[in-house]
């Protein structure tokens, strides 16, 4: 059954929709193997993206992310699994001296033969998403967008209309993962313009601890787009360290969108961190179902020239007694692009709310740009929130310090642009990470012109 | 070593520095004192390269060189050093990486090879030794949360490790205890040697109790109006600088 076909059995569909902007991005051929639900749901996103079309700049929370560079390339889906490559084509991504339970996923599909399984802890089980839906059809039924819903904006749709594969992570009542999960997105360009839309759905049962180390990288500089998309529950006391570190291809354009569910006194502790790609947008939605779970929210942005670095988090309180933290720095230079939209929602009922957020950036030239809108919406009366945005240069009598004791002008800027990074460089906790992130912002600073 | 001739130099258009003469040569100690706001922190950062001071007359040769025409890292690895009036604070820039990278800039300039991790940190403990200062004062971000005193003492320990030809020490007095002021004292006395040179800012006499100059100069209004030996500082001690001063305009 085509998904043309099928459209049109759901009676509210038009019959001939006008061509729309996302049309290349969806599967041409619907799959035969696929259980009932999941066609439904499909065809309702398809619906979806066709009533959403694309944002415009008029569009909430679009205001300074054109979308005209990312419609130009007309992407359609990966249709072929990869899968000649072998673990020794990917060591040079690897993280050196990282020790982790590896799952690679290969242009948006699950990459056995490059994972590393062996050895979970009990009460973990981590599977591919398609190989889950072969194994027992109707088992996802009822996780699938359960976190998300209809998403916040088009792509979320588009994912679900496109649901491919992805990771299946199930932390059972208790489980204490020592070692963290490494959930690592490798793009590979291939002869045409592809995007990816892995869908990734993550449960930590109550009292489960894990830590999800997530990241995305590529072979060379490849034209892709990765749209991701995670769904994140935590039971009761459940407590979920997330890494995510986008170091994409130079050309590359990202989405991801991160939804989270949390229950009584869950903790969830996310560090974002945004280096590669061309165009990237990242989302992260939170939303309390229990009293007394907390949500912290860090992240580090390092934009230049001919990149847009795009971070939206929307943390909305409905319960009293939770927490939460947005802190995100960034470093803009050349003539890079940032933007921060964080919101903080806090209803009249979410009373003992305590809420915290903070964006500061570093612009190291002149024609750098960075968008930053930070919005507490506060409906309770008795709660404690702050918030504060700074824009500001590398300070004179630093620069001048390092200089009379030797160090060249450039070293020395660089030095300050990853002291000022290191508060979320060592929020990552982990030493093997830190310094792969801190190496990559060395990096890319060094090609920069300072 | 050191040949500055009737140098000026203004800041947001105000003159500060009004043609004022100095020769330091090879191994001497020299002081300057005078009264706050004469100028002494202006010169330092003249010398050293700091941005926001304008030199509108005057040279300053050091080593044969035209010391204004470099930027302020080419000065340092010339061999000139400033121990801060008032140290920065770096947060997030840890002070072993930066002790290592202004070394290994140093000897990257001079063409030698950067330091191994394991010579590095045997010279950086010795040099520790000498100032009484605590190893975990490396693994901290530069000077922040250091106390005035360490933030002085980490000042003289940078000088140590880079072993400048003249190094220009700003106050690094103030707001010291006596028990500091010897420490320090001790750190600068060991660098003391025939081929590097002191420049001694200070605005007490105290600390020249504990390092001897060979010469004492008095510097208000921007020139140098007084030079002598070191009973020169005794004498400022007793009568203060109103006499020197009054002389100087009579
Ligand atoms: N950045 C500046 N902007 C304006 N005036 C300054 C600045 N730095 C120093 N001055 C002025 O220059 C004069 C000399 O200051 P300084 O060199 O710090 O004196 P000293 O170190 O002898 O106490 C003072 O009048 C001071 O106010
Ligand atoms: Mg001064």
């Amino acid at each position: 059954m085509s998904a043309q076909a099928l459209k049109s059995d759901t009676p509210a569909a038009p019959q001939t929709p006008e061509p729309g902007p996302f049309d290349s991005w969806l599967p041409s051929v619907a799959r035969a193997d696929e259980p009932q639900w999941l066609a439904l749901a499909r065809a309702d996103a398809t619906e979806r993206v066709h009533t959403q079309g694309a944002p415009t700049s008029k569009s909430e929370g679009w205001r300074y992310t054109g979308l005209r560079a990312l419609l130009e390339q007309g992407f359609t889906p990966v249709d072929e699994p990869l899968s000649a490559l072998l673990p020794e084509d990917i060591d040079d991504l690897l993280v050196r001296g990282l020790d982790s339970h590896r799952v690679v996923m290969v242009n948006g599909r699950f990459a056995p033969q490059l994972s590393d399984l062996a050895d979970l802890p009990s009460g973990l089980t981590i599977n591919g998403l398609r190989a889950s839906l072969a194994e027992a059809p109707t088992a996802l039924a009822d996780s699938i967008n359960a976190v998300a819903g209809e998403g916040a904006h088009v792509f979320a749709s588009l994912n679900t209309a496109g649901l491919d594969d992805g990771m299946v992570l199930h932390a059972k009542r208790g489980t204490l993962a020592e070692k963290p999960v490494e959930l690592l997105h490798l793009s590979v360009g291939m002869d045409e313009p592809r995007v990816a839309q892995p869908r990734h759905l993550i449960s930590l049962d109550d009292g489960a601890q894990v830590t999800l180390i997530e990241r995305f990288a590529s072979l060379g500089d490849a034209l892709y787009c990765n749209n991701a998309l995670l769904e994140i529950r935590l039971g009761r006391d459940a407590a979920l360290k997330h890494r995510r570190v986008q170091l994409e291809s130079p050309s590359a354009f990202h989405v991801s969108g991160v939804y989270l569910s949390q229950a009584a006194n869950s903790r969830y502790d996310g560090v974002n961190v945004g280096i590669g790609a061309r165009w990237a947008r990242t989302d992260v939605v939170t939303r309390f179902s229990g009293e007394y779970a907390d949500c912290n929210l860090q992240g580090l942005y390092l934009a230049g020239d001919q990149q847009l670095l795009d971070y939206h988090l929307d943390v909305h309180h409905g319960l009293p007694h939770c927490a939460s933290r947005e802190n995100f720095k960034g470093v803009v230079h050349g003539k890079g692009k940032a933007v921060f939209d964080g919101l903080v929602y806090v209803a009249k009922d979410a009373q003992h709310t305590d809420a915290e957020m903070s964006n500061r950036n570093l612009l190291l030239s002149q024609s750098a740009e960075v968008d930053t809108k930070p919005q507490l919406e506060i409906y309770a009366d008795d709660v404690k929130c702050s918030h504060g945005t700074t824009v500001g240069q590398i300070e004179p009598e630093k620069l001048f310090y390092l200089r009379s004791r030797g160090i060249p002008q450039a070293l020395a800027r660089r030095m300050l642009c990853i002291g000022f990074a290191g508060e979320i460089i060592d929020a990552l906790g982990n030493d093997a990470l830190a310094e792969y992130v801190a190496d990559a912002v060395g990096n890319r600073l060094e090609a920069a012109p300072l | 070593m050191l040949s500055v001739k009737g140098l000026k130099a203004e800041v947001d258009e105000k003159e500060i520095l009004k043609g004022l003469d100095l020769d330091v040569g090879a191994g001497e100690v020299h002081a300057i004192m005078g009264p706050n706001g004469s100028g002494k922190s202006t010169l330092a950062h003249v010398l050293s390269g700091r941005e926001g001071y304008e030199v509108t007359g005057g040279s300053v040769s050091f080593e044969g060189k035209d010391l204004l025409d470099l930027d302020p890292e080419e000065r340092a690895c010339l061999g000139l050093f400033l121990a801060f009036q008032y140290p920065v604070e770096l947060p997030g820039v840890n002070n072993t990486y930066f002790l290592k990278a202004a070394l290994n800039a140093k000897r990257k300039y001079h063409g030698e090879e950067e330091l191994d991790a394991v010579s590095f940190m045997r010279l950086m403990k010795e040099r520790l030794k000498v100032l009484h200062l605590d190893d975990s004062l490396l693994k901290r971000p530069v000077n922040v949360g250091f106390s005035g005193g360490e933030k002085k003492r980490n000042e003289i320990f940078q000088m140590a490790l880079l072993e400048p030809k003249l190094a220009i020490l700003d106050e690094t007095d103030s707001g010291l205890d006596i028990d500091a002021l010897r420490v320090v004292a001790n750190g600068v006395n060991a660098l003391r040697g025939p081929e590097r040179s002191m420049i001694v800012v200070t605005h007490y006499q105290r600390l020249l109790d504990y390092i001897e100059p060979d010469y004492v100069h008095v510097l208000a209004k921007g020139r140098i109006i007084r030079s002598g030996g070191k009973e020169l500082a005794l004498e400022l001690e007793e009568k203060g600088y109103g006499w020197i001063v009054d002389e100087a305009a009579a």
